[in-house]
């Protein structure tokens, strides 16, 4: 049974799934890095991914849908942005309100859109990037191939996207000006405004840029993986994304690390539910593994990891 | 600020008052306001969709019924909500305790099948708060010892207690027959309607009173709101949960133990939340199926913030919602707006209420730099 | 032809006009020292130079031309730079990274650190600013982050320096070697304001003192021209004393008895190492030292908001060693926290809520759980009247009081309670002359009432003129004792940085040399 659980999908899976996480928590890590909470995430990709689906819908471009998944995400947040930055409202009120927010207007749209609450109709996933023949039957060579292939090279374009991202901006927030401002920006935005930098500005784009991130995360979801839209389909992803970020110690290539490490968890409750038959154990609880393992992980592994000094805390010129 | 000119003592300004229920009345108005603009561009007639809403949630009787149905869950999560807040904490996964409750409660009330009413309904609503308690002291723990945020770690309890319930319908508890739900709880565990309580007679005299589904568990959320309303004001338990809330390193210097109180609001929090959930399966449902909340957990959310966190405003806050969630079904019917507006008004209501406190939070920014600035 | 002029300054705050109509130029390789009380209007003056604020109404001249400074960025762009009292600085960044900030070198937005780190170099070496270009900001040690904040400033250009209340948290030796710093600058040709309400810095700094009361220049010398009293009657408006008048101390028995005690800091490292001492009643025992020295450790320690990791502290003949903050006020300890905003008070809560912190689970403000509101308001309103708290009513919030009468809650809660050991920890900062009296008439009143009192402040002014006994502080551990005549502040300064003893050698990068050490020690 072992070796119909470990197999190279067991890990392509992982990657797959991480990847609505990764990139979801690396935009919670550039937007706590300037000093604004987000859970809105949640909410955020759940836009990304009615966009994502509505556009293709009525396009039949899925390319177009990514990239009305990405402006859903950006138009979105720019509301978290306009009340936690300019309005000084309390962040984590305002990305519940966002989340709620979501949920009505993705549910609203859809029905005035097609007519009925549910699921949207189905559209054709992007398909993957690279189509390379393995197979695992032959010698070393071939079957060494053949995980490499499966794990790494079965991919739509968001998943190596995601992994590109989570580089660069790893490398961006340490190498360059908009990186540095950041990481000042979430620890002392007085010090950032003193030397003359923008503290709205920069909170802003960082926002923005989670937005955009996490609306990229709703199209993988809906355009790569699931084919259609349904009511509250992120299911808390959102908010294990924070986790991650927590858990990736505030740094994109930290957030992508731990997003496998949740990806990975998902994959293998979904592989293990098709051994049902043999292993007697209610679906439900396969269900719950990964919120069971976002609470382990912040209460165990995370300990008391610290943020950026200045989250949450509303900036206000002197 | 130094002047210690003579001034009446004056505790409660009129003046103050009427601009704290202004600002959220304001905040509701504007949410209706823009509601019915999204509404308007959607090509729907606001007008007759808020009149169908009305006419759902106060137009009869029985509407008024389920207005007051709809608000008894509302007002003790919204309860558990601000007593949260009032510790600086935010039980925003209090649906998942709400769950908790409500599978305590059912799971209880068929146990004690053949008990009388007195001995079943006080233990079926002291499990729920037990069981809602119990689900928050997880969240609660991890807050106090390591700071892990109860933001994630009760979202992440609420999808665990639904999957919970929903294996639970389906299997253990579940009744014979094709639906996962459990039994019908014994009438003696069952919280009885309003109009059940009078006689056919007085019904007929007295028509207002046939509040249809309306059940006694109102009646229990307003013993509640009370209840939490002497606790906040009157009991060190109270004080020590707002110093906590407001200052903790204040409150700590002044001997009140952060760790003890965070985990008393939380739990105190979760105990609110499964009182929600077992007075919708005891008054409502009558049992448990995994669909039984439609989201008050999350809607107590706009309720304790819209009320400010006051327990006693926590009731009209939660009849706004409960009018709007029961006018919902009437206005999709009659004017076709989907009932999702819903939802948009009430985040368009977080939104202002929470603007609002902003610009109190600047006039009083303002008055400290003022003092701190001057220098 | 001034290099910085303002003109006819005026600022307004809701309720408060901050600058009154207030000139000031200062001339290129000049030092000018703003000379006022808090809230006489000094750093709204400066912060209004900087960009930080915009004058109501006035005319800021740069070399003789008209200028308008909405931004810093606008400041920075015309030369003028500040070093702010709660440094800018961002604590997990570099040395590097802080200084570079808003003025990276690079192309297309990528930092060119090599280029960063050289420019930094050099200009600490052309000043004689040495700094680790790559250390931490939170590694360095106060007066280091200084240095860093002036690295900035000239970093980005200055030709005016800024400095905000500069020596509040530096030794006496920090204060020479600042002073130092300030007079090479300015022989390079920059110019310097210097704000403080610290007599004797002006006179030993500045070129011209302009002096502020109450939002307006009440007066303009030179250090030649005034002596300390002449400046502190122009700056108070009335003549005072220097010194608090206080007989001598008797010493009852032993209250506080605090025996090797060792106590971990926030990080786990360990920032009180061994530390005995007792303080009897009728006394004021103060603990002199610099910010960091482990003071804030030892207070939360005997006031049981921190466990030692060994060692017992002795309360008369009870041991609150492990006692927690709840179990040390029961057994008779009060506490002034050092930040009355932080730890004094709750500043939404209302007096009478305020007063009874602490109290508020005993009678009278509580029973069995029960609050009562009448005993409460009683209460608050006997404290209100004993104290001269300033207040419409007991019903007010705390955060609409000033400073003054906000200390004066805390104050009058914690001696209200009638400890037999008051905890006192920086109990005048940021306080004006008149709070300051009250404050220290209180705590003396305290001591002649036979209570012991432990004061920890780090100014050497009150230590001075409080204290019975002064114990000194260094790297959490005391390393000199001195009984009340025989302290002056250079020796207490010399002691306090590590001085004396070569088991406490100092890390010799933020304190200067000393070659001999100062008369007065007396061992």
């Amino acid at each position: 049974m072992l070796a119909d659980i470990i197999t190279p999908d067991l890990f392509a899976a992982a990657l797959r799934m991480a990847t609505p996480l990764a990139l979801a928590a690396i935009g919670g890590t550039i937007c706590e890095r300037s000093g604004v909470v987000n859970i809105a995430l949640e909410g955020i990709m759940l836009c990304g991914a009615f966009a994502g689906v509505a556009v293709t819908l009525a396009t039949g471009n899925p390319w177009l849908g990514i990239v009305a998944a990405v402006l859903a995400g950006v138009a979105i947040s720019a509301i978290h942005a306009f009340t936690s930055i300019n309005l000084r409202s309390d962040q984590v009120v305002s990305g519940t309100a966002i989340n709620i927010l979501a949920l009505g207007v993705t549910g609203f749209l859809m029905e005035i859109m097609y007519g009925h609450p549910g699921t949207t109709d189905s559209i054709n996933t992007i398909r993957s990037v690279f189509r390379f023949e393995s197979n695992a039957d032959g010698g070393f060579v071939s079957t060494v191939w053949h995980w490499i292939n499966g794990i790494f090279l079965s991919h739509t374009p968001i998943v190596y996207m995601a992994i590109i991202i989570a580089f660069v901006a790893q490398w961006a927030m340490y190498n360059t000006r908009w990186g540095l401002r950041l990481r000042a920006l979430g620890e002392h935005p007085r010090a950032v405004d003193t030397v003359g930098v923008s503290v709205l500005k920069g909170r802003w784009v960082a926002v923005l840029m989670s937005g955009a991130l996490a609306g990229l995360a709703g199209a993988n979801l809906t355009l790569e993986q699931v084919g259609s839209f349904t009511e509250n389909m992120t299911n808390g992803r959102g908010f294990i994304a924070l986790a991650a970020n927590i858990f990736g110690r505030w740094t994109p290539l930290g957030s992508y690390s731990a997003s496998l490490l949740f990806g990975f968890a998902d994959a293998l409750q979904i592989k293990l539910q098709i051994f049902r038959g043999q292993i007697d154990i209610p679906p439900q609880f396969f269900l719950m593994l990964p919120y069971v393992l976002t609470v382990v992980v912040l209460a165990g592994v995370v300990g008391r990891s610290i943020g950026p000094a200045a989250v949450g805390k509303p900036y206000e010129k002197k | 600020m130094s002047a210690a000119e003579e001034r009446p003592a004056a505790p409660r300004d009129w003046a103050s008052i009427a601009q704290k229920v202004g600002t959220p009345i304001a905040s509701v108005v504007l949410a209706i306001l823009i509601g019915s603009l999204i509404m308007w561009i959607s090509g729907y007639d606001p007008v007759a969709a808020f009149a169908a809403l009305y006419q759902g949630a106060f137009g009869t009787p029985k509407a008024f019924g389920d207005t007051l149905l709809k608000s008894t869950p509302l007002i003790l999560a919204g309860l558990g909500l601000a007593y949260g807040f009032r510790a600086n904490l935010f039980n925003i996964g209090a649906e998942g305790q709400l769950f908790m409750g409500g599978l305590a409660a059912a799971w209880l009330g068929l146990m004690l099948a053949g008990q009388p009413w007195f001995v079943s309904l006080p233990l079926l609503i002291l499990a729920a708060m037990l069981a809602g308690a119990a689900w928050a002291f997880i969240p609660a723990i991890l807050k106090a010892r390591i700071g892990a945020h109860e933001v994630i770690t009760t979202m992440m309890f609420t999808y665990i207690a639904r999957y919970l319930v929903s294996w639970l319908v389906v299997g253990p508890l579940k009744s014979p027959g094709q639906i996962p739900q459990t039994g019908l709880l014994p009438v003696e565990s069952q919280l009885p309607r309003i109009q059940s309580l009078f006689s056919e007679a007085t019904l007929q005299a007295m028509p207002f009173l046939k509040l249809g589904r309306a059940h006694t568990g109102i009646f229990v959320a307003l013993i509640a709101a009370v209840i939490v309303w002497l606790v906040l004001k009157y009991t060190t338990l109270g004080y020590e949960n707002r110093a906590v809330g407001y200052n903790p390193f204040a409150a700590e210097t002044g001997g009140i133990s952060v760790q003890w109180t965070t985990v008393k609001a939380l739990c105190i929090s979760g105990a609110l939340a499964g009182l929600a959930g077992a007075v919708e399966v005891m008054g409502v449902h009558h049992r448990l199926f995994d669909q039984f909340s439609s989201g008050f957990g999350f809607t107590g959310i706009a309720v304790a913030l819209l009320a400010k966190n006051h327990p006693i405003a926590v009731v009209p806050a939660a009849l706004l919602f409960g009018a709007l969630s029961a006018g919902g079904g009437t206005m999709q019917l009659m004017a076709d707006v989907p009932q999702k507006i819903i939802l948009i008004v009430q985040a368009l209501v977080i939104f202002f209420v929470a603007a609002e406190g902003i610009i109190t939070y600047f006039i009083k920014q303002r008055q400290k730099e003022v003092t701190s600035h001057a220098g | 032809m001034p290099l910085l002029e303002l003109r006819e300054i005026t600022k307004a705050f809701p309720g408060v006009l901050a600058n009154d109509r207030v000139s000031m130029r200062l001339e290129r390789g000049e030092i000018v020292a703003l000379l006022g009380e808090n809230g006489a209007g000094k750093s709204t003056l400066m912060n209004v130079a900087y960009g930080l604020l915009t004058a109501d109404s006035g005319e800021i001249r740069v070399d003789d031309q008209p200028v308008k400074i909405k931004s810093p960025r606008q400041a920075i762009d015309l030369g003028i730079g500040m070093v702010h009292q709660h440094f800018m600085l961002v604590e997990p960044l570099t040395v590097t990274e802080n200084i570079v900030l808003g003025r990276e070198p690079g192309r297309y937005g990528i930092i060119d650190f090599a280029t960063a780190r050289q420019r930094v170099r050099e200009i600490s070496e052309r000043y004689g600013l040495k700094v680790d270009p790559d250390a931490k900001i939170m590694d360095l040690s106060v007066g280091m982050q200084q240095r860093v904040e002036i690295l900035k400033a000239l970093y980005q250009g200055a030709r005016v320096l800024i400095l905000d209340e500069p020596t509040a948290v530096l030794t006496p030796q920090e204060v020479t070697e600042l002073f130092r710093v300030v007079r090479s600058l300015v022989d390079e040709g920059l110019s310097a304001v210097f704000i403080t309400h610290k007599l004797e810095e002006v006179v030993a700094i500045a070129d011209r003192i302009l002096v502020m009361r109450d939002g307006a220049v009440v007066g303009e010398t030179t250090p030649g021209d005034t002596d300390e009293i002449g400046l502190a009657r122009m700056m108070v408006g009335r003549d005072v004393v220097l010194r608090i008048e206080k007989g001598a101390s008797t010493c009852g028995e032993a209250v506080l008895t605090v025996a090797d005690v060792h106590v971990l800091d926030d990080r786990s490292l360990e920032a009180v190492k061994g530390i005995s001492f007792s303080v009897c009643g009728g006394e004021i025992l103060a603990i002199a030292g610099v910010d960091g020295n482990g003071q804030r450790e030892l207070v939360e320690s005997i006031v049981g908001l921190r466990r030692p990791s060994s060692g017992t502290i002795t309360l008369k003949d009870k041991d609150i060693t492990r006692a927690n903050a709840r179990a040390s006020i029961e057994a008779g300890v009060s506490h002034i926290p050092e930040d009355r905003h932080r730890r004094g008070l709750v500043l939404e809560f209302d007096l009478a809520e305020n007063i009874i912190l602490g109290d508020h689970r005993t009678p009278p403000a509580a029973k069995n759980g029960i609050m009562h509101p009448k005993a409460i308001a009683e209460l608050a309103r006997k404290r209100i009247a004993d104290y001269d708290i300033r207040t419409p009513s007991e019903h007010v919030h705390a955060d609409n009081l000033s400073g003054g009468n906000q200390q004066k809650v805390v104050v009058a809660r914690e001696i209200g309670r009638d400890p037999d050991l008051l905890v006192a920890a920086q109990p005048t900062r940021g306080l004006d002359v008149g709070a300051i009296e009250f404050v220290h008439k209180q705590i003396i009143r305290e001591r002649d009432a036979g209570k012991a009192v432990l004061l920890v402040s780090l100014e050497l002014e009150e230590v001075l003129s409080l204290a019975d006994r002064i114990l000194v502080i260094y790297e959490g551990q005391i390393v000199k004792e001195f009984v009340d005549a025989d302290a002056d502040a250079e020796t207490l300064g010399y002691y306090m940085t590590g001085g004396g003893g070569s088991k406490f050698a100092s890390d010799g990068s933020n304190v200067q040399a000393i070659e001999t050490p100062p008369t007065g020690g007396n061992e």
